[in-house]
């Protein structure tokens, strides 16, 4: 057991399990990585009981300041760092957590125990004046947005600490208090005042989750891989997210924080740095990552940081993955006898698939094509037409059964309708966010945008090609092709295993009761109930989409025409986890 | 201020949107939108088709002469000013929650997100929440100087809450009123009311 600080406080030492529901999944998380033996920054957690302490009288139960006391002492002692000053400051991390995940949580708060001292300490120790700067301005930021809750106004890296300060207690009308222990303490009353905000409300009564069980409080010790040169800071996914190939895949950058990373100032290394530089590290980490793959049946993505020579595991999680690498872990782990075919199943969604079966540009196709242009991917998928840039003539000769790509500067809700009926929009200004990225990614439209003024509005009237995956616009019509998935060993073992355990069959050729296709609304999932009932089996019009086949098993439809067939069997299968 | 006004500036925020979405928009009843609407198409400056009322270029300059005189006080009311400045800010910050939303970055490439990932989905509009409740006090300052401007909250709500129950759609669906539809509409109307142009 993790010992006790106090009535309502734990530290998190690594000797055995405390329960989910008083700790909290992310203090849980790890506990649970150092009772595998994992290095992990020390930890201390208040408990949900404290939380509902508070709930209960409306104040901070008696004696938890004394408790937090002891918990930061004991992760001074833990850390060797010493808290709000110092000539090694300990700067913590305070996290909501409750034993199931919830909306409108307060976030994290980082940096906590920053100070115009321990500012000044932690300068001469990573000899980086900047980055001591840096790390004060951001948690002031994050108080003033967290904590008190404030729109705050851009603190200007050239101001002072103090200026900081007066331009949040302006914008919060409360000011950021001076001593980190009070800051502390405001951070965890806001954590507690947080269970009871309009959005986790809603999600407890949407879920059926009691409004007593409160959140717990996690007061983790923050590493730093600036220090010196046996420091850095990095990701790794236990295989290859992109392609799935069973191969560690990440990324490490030395003498850095997580945040050099996040801001893309500095280029990342790959992986075999870390190799070279620290190679019993790299051995720690990968060793690392197998347990976790293998102790949570999935592959994963974790973040790391080297202080001074050591490991430390900072977060892990199911890592984020391209459609090829779903499909590519899925089958791979099933083949290794790590997770079962059914639930191999469940991590391929029918959409991935299709993703992965969408037209694209041919093989070759592009290296013998002129590029008129290029800019930003925003969307990815393929588009040949004419180049419109009046956009209700594009869509008037789209509505009309050309194909039509729009060519604006930038787009707004005026040319909306216009997206709507191209095949390709392209933009000459704005980047990844802007509104033509945002709208044609929401229509599933590829697009590219930001490809420089004067650019693309000038190819008017030109037949040309849109690849949005690589943000190019070629000259002419290339040839496109569609993959086939019986080409694809790891697809084709999906569909085996597919086949055998959905409650529906699909075939690719043959006739079928009722052709949608040929029928007045076949194409609206909102008729098909009226239109397949009574029959056994269906295809064409939007059988094969997701709504499509809900509809087609609730009818008691039992055999489904259409190809490709596996995104139909894996949008049987998770109608049926549904039910 | 005048009705007519209030109208053809529905029809310049909703495009392409039937009467009663446009009435909808600015705060005026059903009858007297459509009733506005069909005199401005007789006198050319808005066109019909298919139930949807567009500007004609004509209507668009009459417009957009218009704003400086009706919204005189309001470019020099300093609260609203500084609230519209925080807005820009929080704007930016909404533009990436909507853009993470339909983007995973996977390994520092970023591919579509097929929303599989309920976890994942999870922070997003968490944050999608959080943006939300920090803006609340901005939009209220908004709406004391500008009331019609209420519409805004209200609409934002129902995307946010729809998209809570799990209506994905909600997030940014650009055919209906999902939060990204709304945002960019009011974004829209403020930049008109104060007479500024949109930066990308």
């Amino acid at each position: 057991m993790a010992f006790e600080l106090g009535q309502y406080t734990l530290a998190i030492d690594g000797t055995g399990l405390p329960d989910k529901q008083l700790i909290g999944g992310k203090a849980w998380s790890i506990a649970r990585m150092r009772a595998l033996g994992l290095s992990v920054p020390p930890a201390f957690v208040i408990t949900a009981r404290a939380c509902s302490a508070y709930l209960e009288h409306g104040a901070l139960p008696d004696g938890l300041d004394d408790e937090l006391a002891r918990g930061i002492a004991w992760l001074e002692e833990a850390s060797g760092c010493t808290f709000g000053d110092g000539s090694r400051p300990l700067l913590v991390s305070v996290r909501s957590g409750a034993a199931i995940s919830m909306p409108g949580m307060m976030d994290t708060v980082l940096n906590l125990g920053i100070t115009d001292a321990t500012e000044a300490t932690l300068a001469t120790a990573t000899g980086d004046a900047h980055f001591a700067r840096d790390t004060h301005r951001r948690f002031l930021d994050l108080y003033g947005r967290i904590v008190l809750k404030a729109v705050t106004p851009e603190l200007d890296e050239q101001a002072t600490a103090a200026d900081w300060r007066k331009l949040i207690e302006d914008a919060a009308g409360a000011a950021v208090p001076a001593d980190p222990r009070a800051q502390l303490l405001s951070a965890v009353q806001a954590v507690f005042e947080s269970w009871n905000s309009r959005r986790a409300r809603r999600y407890r009564q949407h879920h059926g989750i009691p409004d007593t069980l409160g959140t717990a409080v996690t007061v983790q010790a923050m590493v730093f891989g600036n220090l010196d040169d046996k420091s850095g800071t990095g990701v790794l996914f236990s295989r290859n997210p992109l392609s799935g190939e069973r191969a560690p895949y990440g990324e490490y950058l030395a003498r850095a924080q997580g945040e050099d990373v996040v801001s893309g100032k500095f280029t990342p290394q790959p992986l075999s740095t870390l190799a070279t530089l620290l190679p019993d590290v790299h051995a720690e980490l990968l060793a690392a990552a197998e347990t976790l793959e293998r102790e949570n049946g999935d592959v994963q993505d974790i973040e790391f940081t080297v202080q001074a020579g050591r490991l430390y595991l900072l977060q892990t999680r199911a890592a984020k993955r391209a459609p090829a690498a779903a499909v590519r872990f899925a089958v791979d782990m099933a083949e290794e006898g790590r997770i079962d075919t059914a639930t191999a199943l469940s991590r391929v969604s029918a959409e991935q698939v299709r993703t992965l079966l969408s037209p694209r540009l041919a093989a070759g196709a592009a290296e013998a094509a002129e590029c008129l242009a290029r800019g930003e991917a925003a969307c990815q998928g393929v588009g040949v037409g004419v180049v419109v840039t009046n956009t209700d003539e594009a869509e008037r000769r789209a509505l009309a059964g050309e194909a039509v790509v729009l060519a604006r500067a930038t787009t707004s809700p005026d040319d909306v309708h216009g997206m709507i009926a191209c095949c390709a929009v392209v933009t000459e200004q704005g980047g990844a966010t802007s509104h033509a990225a945002v709208v044609s990614r929401a229509l599933g439209v590829a697009c590219v945008v930001g490809c420089g003024d004067g650019s693309v509005t000038a190819l008017e009237g030109r037949t040309v090609t849109v690849d949005g995956a690589s943000g190019r616009i070629y000259a002419g019509a290339l040839p496109v092709v569609a993959p086939d998935e019986n080409a694809d060993p790891h697809l084709a073992a999906l569909t085996r295993w597919a086949e055998a355990a959905a409650p529906i069959e699909v075939r690719a050729e043959g006739g079928a009761d009722i052709d949608l296709d040929a029928v007045e609304g076949g194409e609206d999932v909102e008729r098909l109930p009226a239109l397949l009932a009574g029959r056994a089996s269906a295809q064409g019009g939007a059988i094969a989409s997701d709504g499509g086949v809900r509809a087609a098993l609730a009818a008691g439809i039992r055999t489904i025409v259409a190809a490709p067939r596996l995104p139909v069997l894996l949008a049987a299968l998770e109608a049926s986890r549904e039910q | 201020m005048n009705d007519m006004h209030l109208a053809l500036h529905g029809v310049a925020i909703k495009k392409h949107a039937a009467a009663e979405a446009v009435a909808a928009a600015v705060g005026l009843t059903p009858a007297r939108a459509a009733a506005l609407l069909a005199e401005a198409a007789a006198g050319g400056r808005v066109v019909e088709a298919q139930n949807a009322y567009a500007l004609t270029p004509a209507g668009r300059m009459i417009l957009d002469n218009q704003y400086s005189r009706f919204y005189d006080a309001l470019r020099e009311d300093e609260a609203f000013i500084a609230a519209y400045e925080r807005f820009e800010r929080v704007n930016v910050e909404l533009k990436q929650v909507i853009t993470d939303w339909q983007t995973l970055d996977v390994g520092g490439q970023k591919v579509r997100n097929d929303h599989s990932n309920k976890d994942y989905d999870g922070k997003v509009l968490d944050r999608l929440g959080e943006v939300h409740e920090r803006f609340e006090p901005v939009l209220a300052v908004l709406i004391r100087a500008l009331p019609r401007l209420a519409v805004y909250r209200h609409k934002l709500e129902r995307a946010l809450e729809e998209a809570e129950s799990g209506k994905l759609q909600w997030v940014s669906d650009a055919k209906l009123e999902s939060y990204h539809t709304v945002w960019f509409e009011m974004h829209e109307d403020l930049l008109r009311v104060l007479g500024r142009v949109r930066e990308e």
